[in-house]
């Protein structure tokens, strides 16, 4: 719902008209990521967090593998970005007139780029799941954590739209590296978070 | 055969002191009682056992046929039932079996599932959502839940909580049958709870 509220209003206030032309491929690609992170903030934030609250977090301490929870986690968390992304990024390319000339690039971006999106949400979730402050402690810790992915992603779509020679491609390269690194990461330290 | 070894241990928050240089053995067939007053750690040790928190000071050890089980690979081994853990409340009986049965690598065998309910009295809530059960009922579900993969380390925290007459009986045959394979640890004040342990280590003294 933040996603689709934000995209409309968005659409509405700025539009395909507003901004020139030259500038929509960088003007866009910053809306759109600035749309997809912080509906990611505010959605995936909470993976780890309905365990505490429901107070499940110990019988699955007591049941499960580190890494197969966070891995389940990790799994969830991308559906939910991929169905967003699904829904979101189609519309914010019909209502904003978003004109991409390298689409297979651009397609590439939105899958790195999100898969890096959910490892670096998924970590910061269960760090922050028996903390006091979450919420604020959430945006804190996610925003140096995942803020070199936002400006890769953001160039890297920019570059696609542009359909400037080499496209996106090393963008969509470091950006998959942040994923995988980020996964690794995240699978030998996770153990230690969860662990009290 | 199996050996639990609590080894001098000692728990403190900040200042408060729980309890301090507790230690004792038990063997395969042995049920303990811990008892205390209200906050003096009852619980706290039984999550120390279970590896759920660190002690302060102090180790538990765990050994099956001689050989020690490492604390990653403890909760194979570790049946824990507690007040502070939860089911999945959407999720019913026999989907929580299943969902645990899968995460602790256990085969998921419907017929043996329904044993295990059988034995608290389940059977007929077996397709019920969670959510929708009595204190009572889920009680009865976080004992399945605890004897689901045959641990040898049955640790009870309050066991009897909201629990009606039949439910009762089915604890003390849940400790009796353990008796034959393992060693239990309860954690209560209830003095019928406590008449089912063969030594009692009261952590007030």
């Amino acid at each position: 719902m933040f996603a689709l509220t934000t995209l409309v209003a968005v659409s509405f206030s700025i539009g395909s008209f507003r901004i020139e032309e030259s500038q929509r491929p960088f003007l866009y690609a910053v809306l759109l990521w600035i749309i997809l992170v912080f509906s990611a903030l505010s959605g995936l934030s909470r993976s780890f967090v309905k365990e505490q609250e429901s107070g499940t977090m110990d019988i699955l301490k007591l049941s499960a593998r580190p890494q197969a929870v966070f891995l389940g986690k990790l799994f969830f968390n991308l559906s939910m970005l991929g169905v967003l992304e699904l829904i979101i990024v189609p519309a914010f390319i019909l209502l904003m007139g978003y004109k991409i000339k390298f689409p297979g690039c651009f397609v590439a971006m939105m899958v790195t780029g999100g898969l890096g999106l959910g490892a670096g949400t998924t970590l910061v979730a269960a760090m922050i799941a028996q903390a006091n402050a979450r919420g604020a402690l959430f945006s804190a810790l996610s925003f140096p954590l995942l803020l070199p992915l936002i400006i890769t992603a953001i160039k890297g779509s920019e570059r696609a739209a542009y359909g400037i020679s080499a496209a996106g491609w090393p963008e969509v390269k470091i950006a998959a590296a942040y994923a995988i690194i980020m996964v690794t990461v995240s699978l030998l330290l996770f153990p230690l978070i969860w662990e009290e | 055969m199996c050996t639990l070894k609590v080894i001098s241990i000692g728990k403190h928050f900040s200042s408060t002191i729980l309890f301090k240089d507790v230690s004792f053995v038990l063997n395969s067939g042995d049920v303990v009682a811990i008892t205390g007053w209200n906050g003096s750690g009852k619980s706290t040790m039984l999550r120390i056992i279970a590896g759920l928190v660190r002690p302060s000071a102090g180790q538990v050890e765990m050994f099956c046929d001689n050989k020690p089980i490492p604390k990653k690979a403890r909760r194979q081994y570790v049946g824990m039932v507690a007040p502070a853990l939860a089911l999945y409340d959407e999720l019913t009986a026999l989907e929580n079996m299943e969902f645990f049965c899968r995460v602790r690598g256990v085969a998921y065998d419907r017929k043996s599932c329904f044993n295990i309910l059988e034995r608290v009295d389940l059977v007929k809530h077996a397709e019920k959502i969670c959510g929708t059960f009595s204190s009572g009922m889920k009680q009865r579900l976080k004992l399945v839940q605890a004897l689901i993969h045959k641990p040898p380390f049955l640790l009870l925290d309050e066991p009897g909580c909201n629990l009606d007459s039949r439910g009762i009986k089915s604890v003390k045959n849940i400790i009796s049958d353990q008796r034959t394979c393992g060693i239990t640890v309860i954690a209560s004040n209830e003095k019928r709870e406590v008449d089912y342990a063969d030594s009692i280590v009261n952590l007030s003294n």
